[in-house]
């Protein structure tokens, strides 16, 4: 289609349009509760509201549409397929948040507000070409979402989880600001290109390293890479299901869009200037990923807790995507691309259940899922399909996204290279530690007996919301080319700003 | 090309019908859940599998150049290549889909009587076995190695739920059932161990051909083109994953414990599928793991060890389908042994450039594939057989059978005749491939400064053939002759018609199925190698050729006077009683009988490894973590509040306790960049 629909009714705001219409959302919800007391029409709005958004991103999008906004703002392939994925992670969340039991009943247009706001904050990260612009979609979206983990029922878990959150997320946003000012201090301007361009003059100083370095620790919290994880497994615990998948599932891709944009963007630049220390950072990327995935996966393995262990493969996966990071290929990154779109479908699926399952009594326990696959064919059988998609077995769409990236570990851009076949192992071996503690689970839904063998009912939209994340999962595994296509044209957007 | 065209329906049909089975089985036929459907579908992928292998067999691209393969991008990688689907048909895959249609199909027919009482769940068998069936021949008819691997995964997948098939309600109480639980969990994660390797072993070759079709992998051209010691890792980790789903040594425990599931099912992962994908994944890897004899005789030594350690625990297990169960893992391990062999052969041959003992390995390759379909034929015939008792007896327990020859005759006739052949007594079909491996194995003994390897290699083989005529016809007269027990007393008697009519078709080929060798059909179980370039099938060598070698060679007669003798002794010991086994093992209590029944204590330390010291990891990292990383005072803090979790929580919650962290994270980062810039020489 033509993007030129969408170019004439917003003329120059066009590179803004998907978040416009957003923004529009986040402003009219609290009003439209406030008259209505109505959440199913609150819910409508807002799936309407990010629908139409989605429609005009994938015009933009398909339209092959290229265009800034003041220099702030750059729409393009990778933005565009950024965007989408934010979309799809709040059409799904908020088609849900209205059945599930565990979300607030008393701020249901402020919850849904926040909602849109935080994805508004996301698609910022993903059009920002400017520092500040990043810097304030991320704290767009993490304000947002500290007061979307308190908004629970009944649980002091939650306050505690939303406290946790706020300390952790102001310490990385102190990081950061401090971080992005020596930055400028340096180089004096806050576009990325330009600051690539005037690092490549300069060269790689000790004050540019520790700026680095402060934005490395402050973006990594956001993305729980190790040792800036520990907050995640809490949070996610102590937050409301359907508020824990966004966390995981939007959120953490918001993170890795910044490490994508900033840091990819930088070094890569930098690999022309012989004193440049890409070739270090690199190396700084790959152990950070090695040690984020083993952590993760080891950790996950003596969890009890569902939610916990959830979030600890959360950890891993978010591991396996900085191996984007460590190889700076364009291949690399079209595989964490693909691998990012896979996560939204099955860890979401995953959170999903778990949170569908609680509105019906179960709890979050581990055991709490035996004898499942009698209770609940359905669910057990899309739970089976997304565990087994995150320990990469075929032919479901983990193993697909997976295999392009690690074999992008040892098969870089100019061909062959050696340096990160280590890597690749070592993603293949969690990969197998991974499939255990999934397993546990499934041995739970399918082998163990359960104290009851009642049928359960789950609310319909759980039900909407999960097939469609069942289809993605096979889709996606089989028919990989769906998504191969656009990210390889996103990555060669990115890597064009350099 | 009328039939190869419809290749890919083979593995299609089954996938089909598992699809219409899952969903509707029970819909359409109430009384055996879909049963029909999914025997129609494996018996029409078994004709199609014949008429596909006849066609090649008679087109002229087998003589030109040994395969027919047609491929289609699935999709195409960021990195420059693509990843393609389609099919490939060579001699190999001929054999492969027909024997495992075949049996499949005649295992699926047995189903309908032995699972007759499992009411509405023979749906989900009957859909489960459809599927198996599909990830067998899918594996059989791919081109390229991703596509093999993952119906390879199919397949680890169905063994996983067949296995567990009786974990919510064994027939024989919650014991059992649970036990199925686990030993499911311990054959999917054990294999998956395996797969590991195959996988990293993929990503080599993907590294070093940028592509993963056969076509490309196997031709010599871009063998040649390619770092020698990056095909020798490959070679190591794909013969990793060989080893897992073969259940080989050192990975051979989950195959015992996955007796657990239903017989039908253990006929199914023993003789036509599942453990029959790592024989062939090597077989058909022989053009990349003979580019070093040092592979090969890693394959050998793998194999041969493994013959003869499983048939050291088959000796004195009382429950029959373990007897099966060593006895297979002892046979694979004569597959790896002769392939290693012939391997190691043709390996040397390449070097030296000597094309007699690329032709004298070549037997080798003969002798472990025509092994694998022998064994198919009839491990097959003897799980069904003993599944006919089990069924008969309710007992697995040999101690409480004995006697049964007069009440199921079909039966014990049957299974005596797949005993002879799996003991390798003369013509049947077992002798002529057992005969060939061990004549292999003492003929690589002659080359190659590793020979000596072979001479001790052939030793244990022999060895292990005794020990296999004895255990076997142990089983045998435990069963059917001896003294009657009280459970064979109260035997329903023979078995239903579907069940024993297979039995009696898998006799024919358990006795008959050797003499292929002497019709010319040894071509279709061979390779040649010409100008360096690999193909399956090979020079027909006829039969007198065959009969000159085996009756002109004195250890074939020292072989067959191993296996009289060990008939003999076990006819005195379990039938007769004239030998008393007590005065062998001590009573039970002499550590050797100790050890077997514990198995070398290798369940045990699996447990440790994996439970104690995996978890044990697991519990202490997630101790550093939330103790140590996520702030040192949780635990005064617990100590000081008593208990509650949510106190606990709370008081993690600490800014000062996030503060340190933070700084922490924050340090660990700059002391890293500050390491890799001094070890790298940055800045």
């Amino acid at each position: 289609m033509d993007a030129s629909v969408i170019t004439n009714i917003f003329g120059d705001f066009s590179a803004m349009a998907p978040m416009i219409v957003m923004i529009l959302g986040v402003l009219l919800m609290p009003a439209l509760y406030f008259t209505t007391k109505n959440r199913v029409v609150v819910t409508a709005a807002m799936l309407a509201f990010t629908a139409v958004s989605a429609i005009v991103n994938l015009i933009l999008l398909l339209g092959g549409y290229n265009g800034d906004y003041l220099g702030l703002f750059e729409y393009d392939a990778f933005s565009g397929l950024m965007i989408l994925l934010f979309q799809i992670v709040a059409l799904l969340i908020g088609l849900v948040t209205a059945s599930s039991t565990e979300v607030t009943r008393l701020h249901y247009g402020a919850f849904m507000s926040l909602l849109m706001a935080a994805t508004v904050g996301m698609m910022f990260v993903a059009t920002a070409t400017d520092l500040v612009v990043i810097f304030v979609g991320v704290e767009l979206a993490s304000i947002s979402s500290y007061i979307l983990v308190s908004m629970k029922r009944n649980d002091p878990r939650a306050a505690e989880a939303a406290v946790k959150y706020v300390i952790i997320g102001g310490m990385s946003t102190a990081l950061t600001v401090y971080g992005i000012s020596m930055l400028y201090g340096v180089v004096g301007v806050t576009n990325l290109a330009a600051i690539a361009d005037a690092m490549q003059t300069q060269g790689f100083t000790w004050a540019f390293a520790i700026a680095m370095i402060t934005m490395i620790a402050g973006y990594g919290f956001k993305i729980a890479s190790v040792p800036f994880h520990m907050w995640a497994p809490d949070v996610y615990e102590g937050a409301s299901t359907p508020v824990s998948a966004f966390l995981a599932v939007g959120s953490k891709k918001m993170g890795l869009i910044v490490f994508f944009k900033i840091f990819l963007v930088m070094f890569v630049a930098g690999t022309t200037v012989s004193t440049f220390a890409t070739a270090e950072m690199q190396y700084l990327f790959a152990i950070i990923a090695a040690i984020t995935m083993t952590v993760g996966n080891i950790v996950a393995i003596a969890q009890t807790n569902i939610k916990r262990m959830l979030a600890y493969s959360s950890i891993a996966q978010a591991g396996y995507i900085l191996i984007v990071m460590a190889v700076m290929s364009e291949y690399a990154l079209v595989g964490g691309i693909f691998h990012m779109f896979t996560h939204v479908f099955m860890k979401g699926g995953a959170f999903l259940i778990v949170g569908a399952l609680i509105c019906v009594g179960i709890g979050e326990r581990i055991s709490d899922y035996r004898g499942l696959a009698k209770r609940a064919p359905f669910l057990a059988f899309a739970m089976l399909l997304f565990l087994f998609s995150l320990a990469g077995i075929p032919p479901l769409a983990g193993f697909t996204s997976k295999f392009v990236l690690f074999s992008a570990a040892i098969y870089g851009d100019g061909g062959a290279t050696s340096q990160w076949v280590w890597l690749a192992f070592l993603a293949i071996l969690n990969s197998a530690i991974s499939l255990y503690y999934y397993a546990r689970v499934v041995k739970a839904m399918y082998i163990e007996k359960g104290e009851s063998a009642e049928r359960i009912a789950v609310p319909l939209p759980f039900l909407i919301a999960i097939a469609i994340c069942v289809v993605a999962v096979i889709v996606l595994g089989v028919y990989p080319q769906a998504i191969l296509g656009p990210a390889a044209d996103a990555a060669a957007a990115l890597f064009s700003l350099v | 090309m009328m039939f190869i065209e419809y290749t890919w329906l083979v593995p299609l049909i089954p996938a089909i019908c598992f699809l219409i089975v899952g969903f509707f089985g029970n819909m359409f036929d109430k009384r055996h859940g879909g049963g029909f459907l999914a025997i129609a579908g494996v018996a029409v992928s078994c004709v199609l599998s014949v008429l596909i292998s006849a066609e090649f067999f008679m087109s002229s691209a087998y003589v030109d150049v040994g395969y027919v393969a047609k491929s289609f991008t699935w999709f195409a990688f960021p990195g420059g290549f693509d990843i393609n689907i389609g099919y490939y048909v060579d001699t190999l895959s001929c054999l492969m889909m027909m024997f495992a249609s075949f049996i499949s199909m005649l295992i699926l027919i047995y189903s309908l009587g032995y699972m007759s009482e499992e009411g509405k769940r023979k749906q989900r068998y009957f859909a489960e076995v459809a599927l198996f069936v599909t990830g067998m021949l899918g594996l059989a008819v791919s081109n390229n190695f991703l596509m093999m691997f993952i119906f390879w995964e199919v397949m680890g997948l169905c063994s996983y739920l067949l296995i567990g098939f009786w974990s919510f309600s064994h027939p024989e109480g919650d014991d059992a059932s649970d036990n199925a639980a686990s030993a499911a969990k311990k054959a999917f994660l054990v294999t998956r161990l395996g797969d590991v390797s195959l996988m990293a072993g993929l990503f080599i070759l993907l590294f070093a051909f940028k592509s993963l079709d056969y076509t490309v992998v196997f031709d010599a051209a871009s063998i040649a083109a390619v770092d020698h010691n990056l095909i020798v890792l490959a070679s190591l980790l794909i013969f990793g994953g060989a080893i897992g789903k073969s259940a080989q040594f050192p990975l051979l425990d989950w195959l015992p414990d996955a007796m657990a599931g239903p017989t039908t099912v253990s006929a199914l992962i023993h003789a036509a599928t599942m453990v029959k994908a790592g024989v062939y994944l090597v077989a058909r890897c022989f053009p990349i793991f003979t580019e070093a004899s040092g592979v090969m005789l890693f394959v050998a030594v793998i194999g041969g060890f493994t013959a003869f350690f499983a048939a050291t625990m088959a000796m004195n297990n009382m429950n029959i389908k373990k007897v099966l169960a060593y006895s297979t893992l002892s046979q694979l391990g004569y597959m790896f042994l002769a392939l290693g062999a012939g391997g190691y052969m043709i390996a040397i041959g390449m070097e030296s450039g000597n094309t007699a003992l690329i032709a004298a390995g070549s037997v080798g390759y003969v002798a472990g594939c025509l092994h694998m379909v022998n064994h198919a034929f009839f491990k097959a015939l003897l799980f069904l057989g003993s599944g006919s008792v089990i069924h008969s007896t309710g007992t697995e327990d040999m101690r409480e059978m004995g006697g049964l020859e007069s009440k199921m005759k079909v039966t014990s006739i049957t299974m005596l005749i797949g005993s002879l052949s799996i003991a390798g007594f003369p013509f049947f079909a077992g002798f002529w491939s057992k005969d060939l491996i061990l004549e292999q194995v003492l003929h690589a003994g002659d080359y190659g400064a590793a020979g000596w390897v072979f001479i001790v290699l052939w030793l244990l083989a022999v060895v292990t053939a005794f020990m296999t005529a004895f255990y076997m016809f142990r089983m045998w007269y435990m069963t059917f002759r001896g003294p009657m027990h009280k459970k064979s007393e109260h035997s329903h008697g023979e078995s239903p018609r579907s069940m024993t009519i297979p039995l009696m078709v898998l006799s024919v080929f358990a006795f008959g199925f050797g003499f292929v060798l002497f019709f010319g059909f040894d071509s279709l179980l061979s390779i040649q190698i010409i100008g360096g370039q690999f193909r399956m099938g090979g020079m027909e060598s006829g039969g007198a050729h065959y009969l000159v070698e085996f009756f002109t060679n004195v250890w074939t007669y020292v072989t067959i006077a191993l296996v009289l003798l060990a008939i003999y002794l076990a006819k005195n010991m379990y039938e007769l009683g004239k030998i008393d086994p007590a005065r062998f093992n001590g009573d039970g209590e002499s550590w050797l009988y100790k050890a077997l029944t514990e198995r070398w204590w290798f369940p045990q330390l699996y447990d440790q490894l994996s439970w104690k010291l995996g978890y044990g990891v697991a519990r202490g990292v997630e101790f550093i973590d939330s103790n140590i990383i996520d702030g040192s005072v949780n635990g005064l803090s617990n100590a000081v509040a008593g208990s509650g979790e949510l106190v606990s929580k709370a008081q993690t919650g600490d800014v000062n306790n996030y503060a340190s962290a933070v700084i922490g994270g924050l340090i660990v980062l700059f002391v890293a960049v500050v390491a890799l810039f001094v070890f790298m020489g940055g800045l």
